[in-house]
């Protein structure tokens, strides 16, 4: 039964793989393909994996996606003003470091929950980008022609069929986010010292961690993260807008979930945040290939997390319980 | 033999089925809640049916992102033509991808790119050619005429260009002032004040013989600032373009509103399916835009 219970939730994610490669024999398995579905999900998983750090210690950050959106607007703004690519670009992450401060600042030391001060800061971001950029879509001649190649280039990998599979520059740049969030969390102090915070924050407070100082610089992480998976999204449209950022907040905190479901003790942990992004990925690849109708996807997705965390908590439950 | 129909049943429910006769065709669009979208998917959908396509309409909710990855996803399953309904400067990467496949892919209302092999869309220029041969006709060639326009969206700079010649090409038609208006809050407050000063600084009856709108709400301003100042008596000739609904109920009042331009919708979706059509049949398109026409809206037709 402990099998089932340990193991339920990455059965069912490898049952998904499976049933998709053999309803798909032919393409979803090919290295194309996962290679696409690593670019779809790259911005995601930028997200995802930063929400991990504030998640471990039980908070949340409801603004990463109006802040995704905003850093676009920032670099597509500076970039109508003649800024230079690499400044637009620093200053849209100054902005999201900024903004995570911010957000730090009003949970760890004004002491608002999360769910209320990031919900307050989501409706501000948002509302800075739509000021910033008079409600309009930034595009065309506006951004600048190496800032939108740089999401279709990437080192090449490999010839199939005469055409050529490029390493897209997003996974790099996700692949790298992920990496640096899994060396704070699982190699550091610091994030040990988040665990603790999550596991137990008044006996970690009396232990003589700097519960306000750790939490505070946490959301860093989610402000500098969402500033990114911004520009990452602005550089694949070639255009920014004010709002298109805004979606990839609860399916961020959903692919958060569904790794929870995988880990021993039900904790947040990057790599199985990374894992609950590819799925989410996957799930959107191989049911638009089966040509599932749109919205029925929708509702197949969110059913699937249902059932996912639900036999996770059944589980859990079942061992504290009997 | 059973065990055989059994799997084959099976495998078909799942998908798997023998190779498709039918030919796969793939309409992505981020609007499809928007009523526009929806009569240029009706369009569409009506004709793939007689087409006998295997059809499959993608909408991701208004992340243009998710159209260029549902775009990669569609290329990989091996469609034979997409149908895109978004700027196509926003989905290069996805045209890219389907370009390197060899998969043809069709604008609906979408802007030209050299990666869309053709974009089915209304003839800015003939819309706008109407309205402004409308107006000179309904003044006589005669008369002074206020232009609103709107230069830094080319597809409104192209109607004010026509109107521009068709109003030349009358002598005794005086340009009395070509106002570009703020657009910011929807273009009708902006309008209006514009127009309330030209109807001041020409108090003369008969001095201002028409208002040509490049679309319908600095024309919907200007029927506001003419009736507001008690002069909607005087024979004010207004057009504006696009037929949008409120545009449609000043027409149908019977005011100087007179006439607007509707664009055919549900027209533009059968037109992009007879395009995709003629690509999958191997046709080379020379016209990489192809317009359908559009319809004067009038009193007698505004209803």
């Amino acid at each position: 039964m402990w099998l089932i219970r340990r193991f339920g939730g990455l059965f069912g994610m490898i049952a998904v793989v499976v049933f998709f490669a053999a309803s798909l024999p032919e393409t979803f398995l090919t290295l194309r393909n996962w290679l696409n579905i690593g670019q779809q999900i790259s911005m995601l998983a930028v997200i995802a994996a930063t929400m991990t750090v504030v998640m471990v210690m039980g908070d949340f950050d409801l603004s990463v996606g109006s802040m995704a959106s905003l850093s676009g607007i920032v670099a597509a703004t500076l970039f109508v003003q003649d800024w230079s690519i690499p400044a637009a670009v620093a200053a849209a992450v100054a902005v999201g470091l900024a903004g995570g401060l911010f957000n730090g600042i009003i949970v760890s030391l004004v002491g608002i929950l999360p769910f209320v001060g990031t919900l307050a800061t989501l409706t501000v971001f948002s509302g800075l980008a739509f000021l910033i950029s008079d409600g309009r879509t930034i595009f065309g001649r506006d951004i600048p022609a190496p800032f939108g190649d740089f999401a279709r280039g990437g080192p090449p990998l490999a010839s199939v069929d005469d055409r050529v599979l490029l390493l897209p520059n997003l996974v790099i740049v996700a692949a790298l986010v992920v990496l640096v969030v899994w060396v704070v969390l699982e190699q550091t102090t610091y994030g040990r010292r988040l665990y603790a915070i999550g596991g137990n924050r008044e006996a970690a407070r009396l232990a003589g961690v700097p519960v306000r100082t750790l939490r505070l610089t946490a959301f860093a992480f989610t402000g500098v993260g969402a500033a990114l998976a911004g520009l990452m999204y602005a550089s694949r449209v070639a255009s920014a807008n004010p709002t298109q950022g805004d979606g990839l907040m609860l399916t961020a905190i959903a692919a958060v979930f569904l790794g929870m479901t995988l880990t021993r003790d039900g904790q947040p942990r990057v790599l199985a945040t990374l894992v609950g992004v590819v799925v989410l990925g996957v799930l959107d690849n191989g049911l638009t290939q089966m040509r599932v109708d749109s919205y029925v996807r929708e509702v197949l997705v969110g059913t699937i997390i249902l059932i996912a965390v639900g036999l996770s908590a059944l589980g859990r439950d079942g061992l504290v319980r009997r | 033999m059973t065990f055989r129909s059994t799997l084959i049943g099976l495998s078909m429910a799942m998908g798997l089925g023998a190779p498709a006769l039918a030919q796969d065709v793939a309409v992505i669009t981020p609007y499809l809640a928007q009523p526009g979208t929806q009569f240029y998917v009706d369009g569409f959908t009506a004709r793939a049916e007689e087409a006998g396509w295997d059809l499959n309409v993608i909408d991701t909710a208004g992340d243009v992102a998710a159209v260029i990855s549902r775009m990669e996803d569609v290329v990989t399953q091996g469609v034979d033509a997409i149908v895109i309904n978004v700027d196509p400067a926003q989905v290069g990467a996805g045209l890219q991808t389907a370009a390197d496949a060899g998969i043809p892919v069709v604008g609906m209302d979408a802007g030209s790119d050299p990666l869309v092999a053709a974009n089915v869309t209304s003839n800015g220029y003939a819309m706008a050619a109407e309205t402004a041969v409308y107006v000179a006709n309904r003044i006589g060639g005669k008369g002074g005429v206020v232009m609103f326009t709107f230069d830094p969206f080319p597809p409104v700079q192209v109607r004010g260009v026509v109107a521009d010649a068709v109003f030349g090409n009358f002598p005794d038609i005086e340009i009395l002032d070509r106002i570009t208006p703020d657009v910011s809050d929807g273009g009708i407050a902006d309008s209006r004040a514009q127009m309330e000063a030209i109807l001041s600084a020409n108090p003369e009856p008969g001095s201002i013989a028409a208002v040509w709108a490049a679309w319908d709400q600095p024309a919907l301003g200007a029927l506001q600032a003419i009736e507001a100042a008690g002069r909607d008596d005087e024979g004010i000739v207004i057009t504006g373009i696009d037929a949008n609904p409120q545009a449609r109920d000043a027409i149908a009042a019977g005011g100087n509103f007179e006439a607007s331009v509707a664009q055919d919708f549900e027209g533009i979706g059968t037109a992009a399916a007879d395009t995709v059509a003629r690509l999958l049949a191997g046709e080379d398109l020379v016209r990489r835009v192809i317009y359908v026409p559009t319809q004067l809206i009038t009193s007698a037709n505004a209803d």
